[in-house]
């Protein structure tokens, strides 16, 4: 493989009896680069990074992470990786300090201990049991551990899932640190938002398969053409106003506002024209830019906050 | 192994920082010594014990009889021997005076005795017969230390050794009472709660909440882990057990013999219900449950495994579930080791216990996994 891949995947493969979680999926990630695996819960993301870390066994297929064959080189893998569990948990009874020494321990590391604690922004928190910190402190301190051996490439399984907007963006603010670091970091989430924000590529998987993979304006570009347009307060007769361009649109009862869907051909100043022409009133026009959220929903029908179950 | 010491160096601050933990380690064995131990613990120095020989030729006792007689009448033994008359109906006896314990030596005992030292214990068997009040505190512990002294005394037929030797074992080194059974019986007991519980709890937790995830992607082996956690039980075994041998000397004033064999069986019986914990812990995989599989096997094991009561206090069908119980073998070693010196039964039991503490501690190793694959 070539140099300037941290992890290379070729046909990876996991199936649970007749279940296919990861369904032959392939793709590379850059050394350097914040990669992101963005889909619902339950499409395989997961299972994914935890056959990377070498916790799962692949059904078939091969990966490997800064060329070490997962198969094979799982403890020098071990070694050269960090890893932030979903859910990050440890002894309930060691201090955030304790907690970062313990694993320096286990990688016989030697880390800058306190450095990792300002880093995270835990230093009026180093000797406070991990029982006693809220979610995000526990996510924060959770990345410090996953540094304690000065990883070249980093896993990050839903940093900031169930996390509140503020202690998010914290989480956010660190992972972009990392990159600044030179680190490898690869992400999932369930989050458009985040993957959007933070990473260099995404890749969409749905079902086990990875549906598209690209840069995030590059996904958006191609797959999500269609920019939103909301009426506020305004009539009913709007739907079919607009409808007789050649685009759908949708009442909604509760607010009055019409929302459509522009295509390539159709401008906001050809519906305006049409508005205006037939006498229908609005109260406000709202121009909402196509997301990642619009990309997932294009390539599979779904919204991300739909949730199959777990895995 | 540097990783086993980290891991158990943070297994422990865990523990001294969980102070109900610790509370109910160390204090639960002890309020049930002080409890137990004052209800029943005797300031009598000696029982009485009642014997009726029938066991007679022309008006004389026989040999045998007179042997055992002679041997509960020794200066160790601390019984005051009253006889009781050969003709009268013993049992009726002891009902009509409220006797606690009352040893009938059957006619033939003589000729069996004999017979089996003859034919090395295969021709026959000479019976005594124990009649005892169970209401009584005293009938138990009479009826232990009569146990022990007819097991030396088989131990000496088995191994043709000839009678006149039976006075030179040392039978009953000192006065028993109620307390020197309990104390070993409540550390077996301690042994096996703290190893079970805290394996079990460490196990459902560790996996529910994502503990051993973490741990397994970093450098420390499975293997280690557990021996860290093996140990970390021994450790807060012996830490109640010392506290407890503590109380026994200066609350009841006993004379303990902590020897390496008695921390040796202590420290397998750990190893053998931490690995009866991981293997609960392997099938019952939610927190709650495994809490209450545990419990479902230490309840009955407390009762049925002769912690509060001797064995032969209670009907056959018991004592013979009792004899498949581990903790019985537990309680009996550290009896024997800690209290009776009967170092033969002591290493016998220490035997049994370390190879199905070796047995426990593999399989329960060999079948906790730290992820579902």
């Amino acid at each position: 493989m070539s140099n300037d891949n941290s992890i290379q995947v070729d046909g990876l493969t996991k199936c649970y009896g007749d279940l296919v979680a990861v369904n032959g999926i392939s793709f590379t990630v850059n050394r350097g680069e914040i990669f992101a695996f963005l889909g619902p819960n339950g499409a395989g993301k997961t299972t994914t990074v935890e056959m990377l870390e070498c916790l799962r066994k692949p059904t078939s297929g091969k990966a490997f992470v800064l060329g070490l064959d997962i198969a094979k080189d799982q403890m020098a893998i071990k070694k050269r990786t960090g890893v932030l569990p979903q859910d990050f948990y440890t002894y309930e009874r060691l201090t955030v300090k304790e907690t970062i020494q313990y694993y320096a321990g286990m990688f016989n590391s030697h880390p800058d201990v306190d450095g990792l604690i300002k880093l995270v922004d835990l230093e009026d928190k180093k000797n406070v049991l991990f029982k006693h910190l809220s979610g995000g402190l526990k996510q924060r301190l959770g990345i410090a551990v996953a540094l304690v051996n000065d990883p070249e490439v980093i896993f990050l399984d839903e940093p900031s899932a169930g996390l509140d907007p503020k202690a998010r963006h914290g989480v956010w603010h660190l992972i972009d640190g990392l990159h600044k670091q030179d680190k490898t970091v690869f992400l999932t989430t369930h989050y458009m938002e985040e993957a959007e924000i933070l990473a260099s590529r995404v890749g969409i998987i749905h079902n086990g398969n990875i549906v598209a993979m690209d840069t995030p304006q590059g996904l958006i570009s191609e797959y999500g053409k269609r920019n939103l347009l909301i009426l506020k307060q305004t009539s009913p007769r709007a739907v079919p106003n607009i409808e007789k361009l050649g685009i759908k649109a949708k009442y909604d009862g509760a607010t009055g506002d019409v929302t459509a869907h522009l295509n390539h051909g159709v401008t906001v100043s050809e519906v305006l024209h049409s508005l205006s022409s037939s006498d229908i009133p609005f109260g406000e026009l709202q121009l909402k830019r196509s997301s990642l959220e619009d990309v997932f929903l294009n390539l599979t029908g779904q919204t991300l906050g739909e949730e199959e179950g777990t895995l | 192994m540097s990783h086993v010491v980290i891991d158990l160096k943070a297994s422990l601050k865990s523990f001294l920082r969980n102070k109900s933990t610790v509370f109910w380690t160390i204090a639960f064995p002890c309020v049930l010594i002080l409890l137990f131990g004052a209800i029943f613990s005797q300031s009598s120095s000696k029982y009485d014990l009642y014997v009726q020989n029938q066991d007679l030729v022309a008006g004389k006792e026989t040999y045998w009889s007179d042997a055992l007689i002679t041997a509960l009448n020794t200066t160790n033994a601390p019984f005051n021997i009253k006889m009781v008359d050969s003709s009268i109906n013993a049992t009726d006896y002891a009902i009509t005076n409220r006797l606690s314990s009352l040893l009938i030596i059957s006619p033939g005992f003589d000729r069996n005795a004999t017979i089996a030292y003859q034919t090395n214990g295969t021709g026959a068997t000479a019976n005594v017969t124990f009649v005892y009040d169970q209401s009584t505190s005293s009938a138990p512990i009479v009826g232990s230390i009569l146990a022990s002294i007819i097991n030396q005394l088989n131990f000496g037929l088995s191994h043709g050794i000839s009678y006149l030797n039976i006075q030179d074992l040392k039978i009953a080194p000192q006065r028993y009472g109620y307390i020197d059974f309990f104390l070993p019986g409540v550390i077996a007991l301690t042994a096996m709660t703290t190893s079970i519980f805290t394996s079990v709890s460490i196990s459902a937790q560790f996996r529910q909440n994502g503990v051993f995830h973490k741990l397994a992607t970093t450098p420390l082996k499975r293997y280690e882990w557990i021996l860290s956690r093996t140990v970390y039980n021994v450790l807060i075994t012996y830490l109640g057990m010392s506290v407890m041998l503590i109380l026994g000397v200066a609350v009841f004033g006993m004379k303990i013999s902590v020897d390496a064999i008695s921390l040796f069986l202590v420290a397998m019986a750990s190893l053998m219900f931490t690995g009866l914990g991981m293997i609960i812990a392997r099938f019952v995989k939610d927190p709650d449950g495994a809490d209450a599989a545990a419990n479902a096997i230490t309840f009955p094991m407390m009762f049925l495994s002769g912690t509060f009561f001797p064995l032969s206090q209670m009907p056959l069908f018991l004592q013979a579930i009792a004899q498949v119980l581990p903790l019985t073998y537990v309680s009996d070693g550290l009896r024997a080791s800690m209290i009776f010196g009967q170092s033969q039964t002591a290493f016998l039991n220490t035997g049994i216990i370390t190879v199905l503490g070796i047995a426990c501690i593999l399989i329960g190793s060999w079948i906790t996994k730290w992820e579902e694959d």
